[in-house]
């Protein structure tokens, strides 16, 4: 591995370490205000990012559940998601990637992030109908992100999984040719 | 797999052992192993030369066909 790979690799880990400290961050803080909300609505306004649905709550309680649902998962689920690349890059080899460790993660990083695309698209169409019923969903928008391109995501690490497996398969074939 | 290795009982035929063979050979032990156990997915056209030199035999004693059963 050439010293320019090794330093983008090092940067890479780094880069992956901040990302996940702020989704735990946005994942905690949103848990911590669906708390609040409930329990002691008063302080809402002095929590994470000043999220406050409760004229939605008292408007329609399903709504509001289904919106914070919405909001909780796919912040859990990007945490998840970055916490199997920390492993994924923390663990790789890669003088010698291909094995079925590296080929399990990566399947399951594309099965992650398509879960959380099509979270975010359904997300979006419920605060959008919720929208136009009256409610007011756009404090929601930053929390989405974009649903399509975690999908196209999903969709091209899916295809360097699959080639993946091939690589572990001509491996252990080489391996084993005398 | 249909193909069966053959090369223990040449190397017995020859009274050769696995050392010996990986020395004369040029492979490691753990290859030869590999080979010698039929758990080898490959073999060059080289090393079955090499192999066949030292052995004084044919491919064809060491290599042979099984058809499978199911």
């Amino acid at each position: 591995m050439s010293k320019t790979d090794n330093f983008v690799f090092i940067a890479l880990q780094v880069i992956t370490w901040i990302i996940f400290v702020g989704l735990c961050i946005e994942a905690g803080g949103l848990i911590t205000n669906f708390a609040f909300s409930l329990f002691k609505p008063e302080v809402i306004q002095n929590l994470y990012q000043k999220l406050d649905l409760s004229e939605m709550y008292e408007r329609s309680k399903s709504a509001y559940f289904i919106m914070y649902g919405f909001l909780l998962v796919i912040a859990i689920l990007k945490a998840v998601l970055f916490y199997i690349v920390i492993i994924l890059v923390h663990k790789i080899d890669l003088s010698k990637p291909f094995n079925s460790f590296v080929s399990r993660k990566i399947t399951l990083i594309s099965y992650y992030t398509l879960s959380i695309g099509i979270l975010i698209v359904i997300a979006r169409q419920s605060a959008e109908s919720l929208l136009q019923r009256g409610f007011e969903t756009d404090k929601l928008d930053q929390f989405w992100g974009d649903g399509q391109a975690f999908i196209l995501m999903a969709a091209v690490i899916y295809v360097i999984a699959v080639i993946f497996k091939k690589g572990i398969d001509i491996q252990n074939e080489n391996d084993l040719t005398i | 797999m249909a193909i069966v290795v053959n090369l223990d009982v040449v190397m017995a035929r020859r009274k050769i052992s696995l050392n010996e063979l990986s020395d004369k050979v040029g492979l490691t032990l753990s290859n030869l192993s590999i080979l010698k156990t039929g758990k080898a997915k490959a073999i060059r056209f080289s090393t079955l030369e090499a192999i066949c030199d030292v052995l004084e035999c044919q491919p064809g004693d060491i290599l042979g066909y099984v058809r499978d059963e199911h």
